[in-house]
C-alpha cells in the first residue's frame, strides 16, 4: 500500500516561510493586491500560522506550517456536488479544476481551512508569466484550489522511474516545500513503507495531528516535544 | 391594436434576451480563459549557482525550462546551506522577471527627476561615460570621479578599486555591510577581520541581539546549525536569544531573554561577574592567551585595574539586573549554562555596536568568548580565511592617476577604529557649499536617497554633482534622479564570484553563473567597467586586461586550482571525506588540467575548504605579545584622546534617559528577513507575509504593545504617523504582546502600495559612536499619531 | 376598464365580482409600484452581470468567509416558501375550514419564492457556466445534491399543487370572458367543473397535499443538513434539520400574514381576510415563536454546555462578540416582539400581526445570517485567523432585486389569478351544514 504523508517537526521549524514561498512558486499560485489581501483573499496552500502566548517579556510563539492534511477521511470530498475534489488510491486529495462549479462548500467543510478560492482570475504581468511552472496548470477564476502534495512531481517521478526501469525511491518524490526547508523540518514519504522516514516519525512519541479527534485522519503529522 | 402592441413588446423582449444571453456568454467566459502560454514539453536544465541577494551567498540550484528560470532551490552541494534556501532566495525569480525592471539604458531628457528618458544603446551609454571620464582626466581632475558601491561581492569590489586606482581617484565609497565587528577583533586579537562562528559544532549559542534567523549575515548558517538537517546530531545546540525585540529568532530560540534596549553589554558583564565569582571561566586559557585580566601597571607606570577587579567591583548581579531588567537568577543561570556547555559560543549582534557606546559594548560582549576560551576552537569563534583566488594584476598608474590619488578624498577624517556609515559622511561632506568638487558619481547597488539616514544631505549632494550614473536594474529613487541609467544584469544572468558569509569559518567561494539568456539592453556592470577601462586605455586598460567579467572570474579561479587544498562543492559524503583527509594532512588533486577544473567548478557551483586548523596559535591573536587583550591598549589610548569621559568595560550601557513627554516611545528599527534589498519593493510572494505575522501583508507596519495601543486608542491596522524630532513616516499598527510597552519595533525598507517608503532610519537622532562612526540605532524616541 | 369587461364583471356573482376585479382593474399605484420594483430588479440583474463579468471578487466574500448574502437569502427564501404549501397542505389535510380564503395567496408565495430561493446558490457559484455539472457529474453524497433534488421535487409538486386548485377558478375566468380568452382557455385545460371532474380534482388535491408535506419537510431539513454535515462549530448539530423546518414554517407564516394584510388593504378583501384569520394565524405564530425559542435555546445551551473551545469561539462571537447586534435583533424579531404581540388577543389584529410578521421576517433573515456568517468566519482551527465579512454593493443589489423581483411577480400574479380561491370559498359556504355535522360528530352524542 502507498499512503503519501508528511511529518513536520515543529521543534526544528523556524517559521522562516521558505516552504510557503516555495509552494507559491512551484504551484503557480497567484498573488493578490493589498486591497484583496486586506479582504482576506491571499492564497497560500502552505501557510505558516502562529500562536502567541504571554506579554513582554514572557512572550512565546509557536509556528505551525499548514498544508492540506490530505485526510484519509476527508470531510471536504463528501460534500462536493460534482466530485471536483477526490481522494486517490494513494491518499492524495486532489481537485479537478475544470469541473469545479465554485460553490465553496468543500472550503466550508474543511475543518483545517486549507482551501482557497479564486475570487478573480490570476493576474500575471507578461514578464511574470515566464516563471510559471509548466508542470502545474494555472487555475482560472471561480474555482477552488489547495495543496496537492505536489502531485505533478509524483507523476514526473513515476515517469522517470518507469523510463529507467526501476522502483520509485523515497527521494524521487519530494514536494517543493520539503525540498527547500532549510532545517529539514518537513519530511515526506509513504507512511506505509517502513523504509521511509515518515513511517517511523509518525509513530514518534512527539507526533500529533491537528484535531485528530474529528476523525478526519489527517496524513500530516506534527512533531513537538510536550511540556 | 392592443394585441399588436403586445406582440411588439414580446418580440423586443425576446430579442433583447437572446442578445443578452449571447453577449454574456462571449464577454464573460470566453474572455476569461487563460491565454495559452504555448507550453510544449520543455527542455529542462538545472544549474548550480550562488545566491547574491544577501551576504549569506548560499549555493542555489536553478531549474530552467526552455530558457525560462522557473524555480530556485538550495544547492545540496553547498556546505553551508546544504540544500536549504530562504524565502528571499526563492523569490529571486520574481526579482528577475519583475515587471518594473529597466531593460534599456536610459539617458535623461528632461529635468533631473522629471521621469523623461530616452532609450539608448549600451554602446552609446558607455561612450557617454567614457567621454566624460576621458575629459576629466584630460583636465587633470581624475579625483572628481566618485563611486558609491553598496553591495559588492568580491571581485566587483576589486574591479571598482582597481579601476579607480588606475584612473586616479581616491573616492571609492563602499557600504559593504560594515558592522564594526572587525574593529573589535582588531583591537582585542590584533586580527582585522570579521569574526566567524563555528555554529555547526557549537552546542550552546548565546546571541546578543543578532537576528540569527532573520537578517543575520547568514540566516542559513544559523538554520543549519539549529536543526542540523540530515546529520541528526543526538542533541541539537541550545539557542538563547538576548534581545529587546521579540523577533523570529527570539521566538524560535530555546530561550528568549527580553532585555532593556542598549543594555546587552551590561548583561554580558553581569554574566562575566558570575563566571569569575564562581570560577567558571576557562582559567587555563585566560592565563595562557589573555592579557589585561589581572591588575597591571601600564606603559605610563600607572597601576591599572584589570578586567577581573573591574567586573567584580562594578557588575554585581543585583546592579546588572536593575539596569537590564533581567532577574538575578536568570543572569546566574545563563552564566552557568554557558559554563556547563562543552562548546558554547557568544554571538554579538552587529547592533550591539550601533550605539553611542557601541565599540565598548562590542568589546564587552566578545569578552565572554575570551573568558570562556572559545576562540580558535571547534564550535567557537574563528578567523576564517579568504578563498585563495588569483590576485588581480597590480594596478598600473600614470602621472595623472598618481596626482589624483594624492589629492584629498571626500571621505577624510576617519573615526579612529572604524569606517561606519560612509555614505552619510560622504553626502554630508558633499552637501556643504564649499565642499569638494565631484563631477561624476557612479552608483553601483546603491540607492542612497532611499537607504541613507540622511536623504536630505544626499539630495543636496546630488545637486552638486553634474553627472550621475546609476547601474541599478530598477528605477529606484536615486536612479530616477540620475542622468544616465545603465542597468546591470540580474544575478541569474551574469558571472560573478560569491565568497561565503564572513560568519562562516570555512573558506568558500561560490560561483554565480548565468542560467538564462539576458535580454538585449542591460550590461553586466562588471563588463561595463572593463569596457570603460578598454575605452580609456592607458593604465586603466593595463590594470584590467580582461575581455569579459567571465574571463576575470575564470582567471581568479586559477588560484583555487593551484592552491593544493580544498574541494569542489560536493555532497555530504564528499565533504566528510575531504574534511577527514585534510585533517590528516592529505590532499588529492582531482583535476590536472585547469579547463577540466573550471568546467567542474562551474558544474558544482563553487569551491570550499572545510578544514580549519584549530591548533594554529595565529588563530588566537596577532598582537605583539600573542595574547588577546581584554583591555585593548589602543582603545584605551584612543579613549583618552577622543572620549576621556568614557572608560573601557564601564561605559557599555545606554546613554539616554528614556522617552520624553513629546516622544515617549523608543524606536527599535529592524530588518525583516524577507527584504532582499533595503530599497527595492518586496517581491510579491514575500509581500504577502513579510514578517512574523500571518495577517500582516504588503504595507509597512510598526509593532506596538497591547497596553500602549489601547492607551492610544489604536487597533491592528490603524494607520499612524511615526514621528520623531527628525521626521515622520506612515505605517500600520500591529498590536503585538511581544513588544515592550515603552518600545515601537519598526521594520525598515518597506513600502506602501504607491511606492512611498517607510524609512525609520531617516527618523534617527543622528548620534554616532565617535570611535567607529557607526550610527546609533536604538536611541531615538518617537510618538505615534493617527494618520 | 373597458366597458364590455365591466359589463361582464357586473354580471358575475358577488364572490367572482370582488375577487376577479383585480384581474381587470389596475390602479395607477400598481403601475408606479411595479415600475419601481422592476427598476430595482433590473438594477440587481445588472449587478449580477457585473459579478459574472469580473468574478466573485466583486462580493465581500473571502477566506474563511466563504458564504454570505446569497446563501443567507437561499436559506431564507426557501424557508419562506414553506408558507404556502405546508400551511395550506396541513390545513387542508386537517380540514381546517378557515383556511379557504388564505390557501391561494400562500401557495402563490411558495411557488414564486422557491424560484427566487433556488437561483441564489447559482448566483453564488464561482462558475455558473458549469452549473450543469451538478447533473453531469452528480456526486450523491453531497447534501448540496440532495438539495437540488428535493428543491426540484418541491418546486414541481408545489407548482402542481398551486395549479390544481387553480383549475376551477381558471375555468371561471375563461367562462366569464373578462380576460385573455385564448390564454385562459389554454390554462384551464378543458376543466368544466362537472361533478366527476370536481371529484377527481379533489382527490388529486387530497393526495398532493399529503405528498407535499414530507417533501416540504425534506427541503428545509436538507438545507439544514448542508450546514450540519460539516464539522464546523455551531453548524455540526443534529437539531438543524427540525430547527430549519420549524424556522421555515415560522417565517412562511409571517410572510403570509404580511401579504394578507397588504392584499386585504389594496384589493379590499376585508370580507375574505377576516379578523378570525388573523387571530388564528396569530395564534399559530405565537406557538411557533415559542417553538423557535425552544429550539434556539436548546441549540445554544447544548453548544454552551459542551464548552468545546472551537464551538465556544463562535458561540461568544454571536452572543457578545461582533455578531451581538444581529444576534439580539434576531431574538427580538423572532421571539420578543411576536410573542408580546401575539400572546394578547387585543394585538392579534391585522395591524398587530403585520408588525409581528415583519419582525419575524426580519428576525428570520437575521437568523440565517447568524447561522451562515459567524461560523463561516470563525474557522474551527484555533491558529487560523478569524475573518470578517461585509457584503458589497453588488450583493446588496442582488438581494434587493430578489426581494423586489419576488414582490413584483407576486403583484403580477394577482393580475392573472384570483388571490382568494373562489371555488373553495363557495364550496365552504355550501358545506356549512356538513361541517357543523362533522364538528358535532367529533364529540359524538351524549345520548
Ligand atoms: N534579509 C536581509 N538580510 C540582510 C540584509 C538585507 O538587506 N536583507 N542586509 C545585510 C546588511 S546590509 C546588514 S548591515 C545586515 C544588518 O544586520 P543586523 O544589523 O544584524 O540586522 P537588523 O535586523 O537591522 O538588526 C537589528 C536587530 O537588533 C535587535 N535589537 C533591538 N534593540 C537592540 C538593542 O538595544 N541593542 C542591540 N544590540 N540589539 C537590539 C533587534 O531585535 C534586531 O533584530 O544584514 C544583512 N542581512
Ligand atoms: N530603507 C532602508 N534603508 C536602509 C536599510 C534598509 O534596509 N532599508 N539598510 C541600511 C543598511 S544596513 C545598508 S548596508 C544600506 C544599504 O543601502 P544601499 O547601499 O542603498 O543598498 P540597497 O538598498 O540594498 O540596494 C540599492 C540598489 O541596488 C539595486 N540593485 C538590486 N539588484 C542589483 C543588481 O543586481 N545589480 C546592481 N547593479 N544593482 C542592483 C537596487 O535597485 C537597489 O535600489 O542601507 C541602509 N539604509
Ligand atoms: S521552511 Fe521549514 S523551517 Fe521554514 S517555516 Fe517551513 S517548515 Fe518551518
Ligand atoms: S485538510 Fe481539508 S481540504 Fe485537505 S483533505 Fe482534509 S478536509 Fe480536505
Ligand atoms: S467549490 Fe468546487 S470542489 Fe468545492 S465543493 Fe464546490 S464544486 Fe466541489
Ligand atoms: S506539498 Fe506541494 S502543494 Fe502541498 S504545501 Fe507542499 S509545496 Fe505546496
Ligand atoms: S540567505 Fe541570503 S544568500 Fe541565502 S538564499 Fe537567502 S537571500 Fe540568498
Ligand atoms: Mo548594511
Amino acid at each position: 500500500m502507498t499512503r503519501w504523508g508528511m511529518v513536520i517537526d515543529l521543534d526544528r521549524c523556524t517559521g522562516c516561510a521558505a516552504c510557503e514561498v516555495a509552494c507559491k512558486a512551484e504551484n503557480n499560485i497567484p498573488t493578490v493586491s493589498l486591497e484583496e489581501a486586506d479582504a482576506g483573499r491571499t492564497m497560500s496552500w502552505m501557510k505558516v500560522s502562529t500562536h502567541v502566548h504571554g506579554d513582554f517579556p514572557d512572550t512565546s510563539m509557536d509556528f505551525l506550517p499548514r498544508p492540506c492534511m490530505h485526510c484519509d477521511n476527508p470531510p471536504c470530498i463528501k460534500v462536493c456536488p460534482v466530485r471536483a475534489t477526490y481522494i486517490d488510491a494513494e491518499g492524495i486529495v486532489g481537485q479537478i479544476y475544470p469541473r469545479c462549479i465554485g460553490c465553496r462548500y468543500c472550503a466550508n467543510a474543511c475543518p483545517y481551512t486549507v482551501k482557497y478560492f479564486n475570487w478573480y482570475g490570476p493576474d500575471w504581468a507578461a514578464s511574470e508569466r515566464q516563471y510559471l511552472n509548466p508542470d502545474v496548470s494555472p487555475r482560472d477564476r471561480g474555482v477552488i484550489e489547495k495543496c496537492t502534495f505536489c502531485h505533478h512531481r509524483l507523476q514526473k517521478a513515476r515517469e522517470d522511474a518507469r523510463v529507467e526501469g526501476r522502483e520509485l525511491r523515497e527521494q524521487d518524490y519530494q514536494p517543493a516545500c520539503a525540498e527547500v526547508c532549510p532545517t529539514g523540518a518537513i519530511v515526506f514519504g509513504n507512511l506505509d513503507d517502513p523504509t521511509h522516514r515518515v513511517a517511523e516519525l509518525k509513530d514518534d512519541a512527539r507526533a500529533t495531528r491537528i484535531m485528530e479527534d474529528l476523525g478526519t485522519q489527517p496524513k500530516v503529522y506534527y512533531l513537538q516535544a510536550r511540556g | 391594436m392592443g394585441s399588436t402592441r403586445r406582440e411588439f413588446l414580446w418580440t423586443v423582449g425576446a430579442a433583447a434576451t437572446a442578445v443578452g444571453l449571447r453577449w454574456s456568454q462571449d464577454v464573460v467566459w470566453e474572455a476569461d480563459v487563460l491565454d495559452d502560454p504555448g507550453w510544449a514539453p520543455g527542455v529542462e536544465e538545472r544549474f548550480n549557482s550562488a545566491c547574491l541577494i544577501c551576504p549569506s551567498r548560499c549555493g542555489i540550484s536553478a531549474r530552467v525550462v526552455d530558457g525560462r528560470l522557473v524555480r530556485l532551490v538550495g544547492s545540496p552541494l553547498h556546505p553551508m546551506n546544504r540544500g536549504g534556501i530562504c524565502p528571499r532566495g526563492i523569490a529571486g525569480v520574481q526579482m528577475l522577471y519583475h515587471p518594473d525592471r529597466v531593460i534599456h539604458p536610459l539617458a535623461r531628457v528632461g529635468a533631473r527627476g522629471a521621469g523623461e528618458w530616452r532609450e539608448i544603446s549600451a554602446d552609446d551609454a558607455l561612450d557617454q561615460v567614457s567621454e566624460r571620464l576621458q575629459a576629466l582626466r584630460a583636465g587633470g581632475r581624475p579625483e572628481a570621479l566618485a563611486v558609491l558601491s553598496g553591495f559588492s561581492a568580491a571581485s566587483m569590489q576589486d574591479v571598482w578599486q582597481q579601476f579607480l586606482r588606475s584612473y586616479g581617484s581616491p573616492n571609492y565609497v563602499a557600504d559593504d555591510y560594515y558592522d564594526g565587528s572587525s574593529a573589535v577583533m582588531a583591537l582585542m586579537h590584533g586580527i582585522r577581520r570579521a569574526p566567524s562562528y563555528d555554529l555547526e559544532r557549537a552546542d550552546f549559542v548565546l546571541s546578543f541581539g543578532a537576528p540569527l534567523f532573520e537578517s543575520w549575515w547568514s540566516p542559513l548558517q544559523a538554520f543549519v546549525a539549529y536543526a542540523d538537517p540530515g546529520a541528526e546530531r543526538p542533541a541539537r545546540p541550545r539557542f538563547v536569544q538576548v534581545d529587546t525585540r521579540f523577533s523570529r529568532t527570539a521566538a524560535r530560540a530555546h530561550e528568549w531573554v527580553g532585555i532593556r534596549p542598549g543594555t546587552h553589554a551590561v548583561l554580558a558583564m553581569g554574566m562575566a561577574y558570575v563566571l569569575i565569582r564562581d570560577e567558571l571561566y576557562d582559567a587555563a586559557f585566560v592565563a595562557r592567551h589573555v592579557s589585561g585580566f589581572e591588575d597591571f601597571t601600564d606603559a605610563r607606570g600607572q597601576r591599572r585595574e584589570g578586567y577581573r577587579s573591574l567586573v567584580m567591583r562594578r557588575y554585581r548581579t543585583e546592579e546588572v539586573s536593575a539596569v537590564t531588567g533581567v532577574p538575578v537568577e536568570r543572569i546566574t543561570s545563563l552564566a552557568r549554562a554557558l559554563a556547563r556547555s562543552e562548546a558554547p559560543v557568544v554571538v554579538p549582534g552587529s547592533d550591539v555596536l550601533h550605539a553611542p557606546n557601541g565599540l565598548l559594548a562590542g568589546v564587552a560582549v566578545h569578552s565572554l568568548n575570551v573568558l570562556m576560551g572559545r576562540v580558535n576552537r571547534a564550535g567557537g569563534v574563528m578567523f576564517g580565511s579568504d578563498a585563495p583566488v588569483e590576485a588581480l594584476p597590480t594596478p598600473a598608474a600614470d602621472a595623472t592617476s598618481r596626482a589624483g590619488l594624492a589629492r584629498q578624498p571626500v571621505l577624510n577624517g576617519m573615526p579612529p577604529f572604524g569606517d561606519g556609515d560612509r555614505p552619510v559622511r560622504f553626502a554630508e561632506a558633499m552637501a556643504a557649499a564649499d565642499g569638494p568638487e565631484i563631477d561624476t558619481l557612479l552608483l553601483y547597488y546603491a540607492n542612497p536617497l532611499a537607504s541613507s539616514a540622511r536623504p536630505e544631505a544626499w539630495r543636496q549632494a546630488l545637486d552638486r554633482i553634474p553627472f550621475v550614473v546609476s547601474f541599478s536594474p530598477f528605477l529606484d529613487e536615486t536612479a530616477s534622479q540620475a542622468d544616465l541609467v545603465l542597468p546591470d544584469l540580474l544575478p541569474y544572468e551574469r558571472w560573478q564570484d560569491a565568497p561565503g558569509s564572513p560568519t562562516y569559518p570555512y573558506a568558500t567561494w561560490g560561483l554565480v553563473r548565468p542560467v538564462v539568456e539576458p535580454p538585449e539592453g542591460p550590461v553586466h556592470t562588471g563588463d561595463a567597467v572593463l569596457a570603460l577601462a578598454r575605452r580609456l586605455g592607458g593604465p586603466m586598460a593595463q590594470s584590467l586586461p580582461f575581455e569579459s567579467f567571465e574571463a576575470l572570474v575564470r582567471a581568479r579561479a586559477r588560484g583555487l586550482f593551484r592552491a593544493g587544498r580544498g574541494m569542489l562543492l560536493g555532497d555530504a559524503f564528499e565533504r566528510e571525506q575531504h574534511r577527514a583527509m585534510e585533517a590528516r594532512g592529505w590532499w588529492l588533486a582531482e583535476h590536472t588540467e585547469f579547463e577540466a577544473f573550471w568546467d567542474a567548478l562551474v558544474d558544482r557551483g563553487g569551491w570550499t575548504d572545510l578544514f580549519y586548523d584549530t591548533t594554529d596559535p595565529a588563530g588566537i591573536a596577532g598582537t605583539s605579545d600573542g595574547r588577546i587583550e581584554l583591555l585593548p591598549r589602543a582603545l584605551d589610548e584612543a579613549l583618552r584622546e577622543v572620549a576621556p569621559e568614557r572608560a573601557l568595560h564601564v561605559d557599555v550601557g545606554p546613554t539616554d534617559d528614556g522617552g520624553t513627554h513629546d516622544f515617549p516611545l523608543r524606536l527599535i528599527p529592524y530588518r525583516v528577513s524577507t527584504l532582499s534589498s533595503g530599497t527595492v519593493a518586496l517581491e510579491r510572494w514575500l509581500a504577502e507575509q513579510p514578517g512574523l505575522f500571518p495577517d500582516v501583508h504588503w504595507v509597512p507596519w510598526v509593532e506596538v504593545a497591547p497596553a500602549t495601543a489601547s492607551d492610544l486608542g489604536f487597533d491592528d491596522d490603524t494607520l499612524v504617523w511615526v514621528v520623531s524630532a527628525q521626521g515622520r513616516y506612515r505605517a500600520r499598527v500591529k498590536v503585538f504582546p511581544g513588544t515592550a510597552p515603552e518600545n515601537v519595533c519598526a521594520p525598515y525598507g518597506l513600502r506602501h502600495a504607491d511606492g512611498e517608503l517607510a524609512n525609520p532610519l531617516a527618523l534617527l537622532d543622528g548620534s554616532t559612536d565617535v570611535l567607529t562612526g557607526l550610527p546609533s540605532w536604538f536611541s531615538t524616541f518617537v510618538r505615534l499619531e493617527r494618520a | 376598464m373597458r366597458s364590455d369587461v365591466a359589463e361582464k364583471l357586473a354580471k358575475l356573482p358577488p364572490d367572482e365580482r370582488v375577487l376577479l376585479r383585480p384581474l381587470v382593474e389596475t390602479s395607477r399605484g400598481f403601475y408606479v409600484g411595479a415600475g419601481i420594483l422592476a427598476a430595482i430588479t433590473v438594477w440587481g440583474m445588472i449587478a449580477y452581470i457585473l459579478q459574472v463579468k469580473y468574478g466573485l471578487g466583486r462580493t465581500g466574500l473571502n477566506r474563511p468567509g466563504y458564504w454570505g448574502i446569497y446563501i443567507i437569502c437561499f436559506v431564507f427564501f426557501i424557508g419562506i416558501s414553506h408558507a404556502g404549501t405546508l400551511i395550506s397542505a396541513i390545513l387542508r389535510v386537517s380540514k381546517a375550514e378557515w383556511r379557504r380564503s388564505i390557501t391561494r395567496s400562500a401557495e402563490l408565495i411558495t411557488v414564486l419564492v422557491i424560484g427566487f430561493g433556488a437561483i441564489q446558490p447559482i448566483v453564488d457559484l464561482g462558475r455558473p457556466d458549469r452549473v450543469l455539472n451538478v447533473i453531469l457529474h452528480a456526486q450523491w453524497r453531497s447534501p448540496l445534491l440532495w438539495d437540488v433534488i428535493s428543491i426540484g421535487l418541491y418546486f414541481v409538486s408545489c407548482t402542481i399543487y398551486l395549479y390544481l386548485p387553480l383549475l376551477p377558478d381558471l375555468a371561471i375566468i375563461r367562462d366569464s370572458g373578462i380576460k385573455a380568452p385564448r390564454l385562459y382557455r389554454f390554462v384551464a385545460a378543458g376543466y368544466r367543473d362537472t361533478p366527476p371532474q370536481r371529484a377527481r380534482l379533489e382527490r388529486a388535491i387530497g393526495i398532493l397535499s399529503i405528498v407535499v408535506i414530507p417533501i416540504a419537510v425534506s427541503v428545509h431539513t436538507v438545507i439544514g443538513w448542508i450546514f450540519a454535515m460539516t464539522l464546523r462549530p455551531m453548524w455540526h448539530s443534529t437539531i438543524f434539520g427540525p430547527y430549519f423546518v420549524m424556522g421555515a414554517i415560522y417565517s412562511g407564516i409571517a410572510a403570509i400574514l404580511v401579504a394578507m394584510v397588504i392584499l386585504r388593504r389594496v384589493y379590499r378583501l376585508q370580507d375574505y381576510f377576516k379578523a378570525v384569520h388573523f387571530d388564528y394565524l396569530g395564534r399559530l405564530l405565537l406557538v411557533l415563536s415559542v417553538l423557535w425559542f425552544y429550539f434556539t435555546f436548546a441549540e445554544y445551551l447544548t453548544a454552551f454546555y459542551g464548552g468545546e473551545p472551537g464551538e465556544m469561539r463562535t458561540f461568544w462571537a454571536k452572543l457578545t462578540g461582533p455578531f451581538a447586534i444581529p444576534f439580539w435583533m434576531m431574538v427580538a424579531g423572532c421571539f420578543i416582539i411576536p410573542f408580546a404581540l401575539m400572546s394578547r388577543r387585543a394585538t392579534r389584529t391585522p395591524k398587530g400581526t403585520l408588525i409581528a410578521g415583519i419582525a419575524v421576517v426580519i428576525g428570520m433573515w437575521l437568523e440565517r445570517y447568524n447561522i451562515v456568517v459567524p461560523t463561516s468566519v470563525n474557522p474551527r482551527w484555533e491558529l487560523e485567523t478569524i475573518g470578517h465579512y461585509f457584503p458589497s454593493w453588488i450583493e446588496l443589489s442582488i438581494m434587493s432585486a430578489t426581494f423586489s423581483g419576488f414582490v413584483l411577480l407576486y403583484m403580477l400574479a394577482t393580475k392573472l389569478v384570483p388571490i382568494v380561491s373562489i371555488w373553495e370559498i363557495k364550496e365552504g359556504r355550501a358545506m356549512v351544514k356538513e361541517v357543523a355535522d362533522r364538528i358535532a360528530g367529533y364529540s359524538g352524542s351524549l345520548a
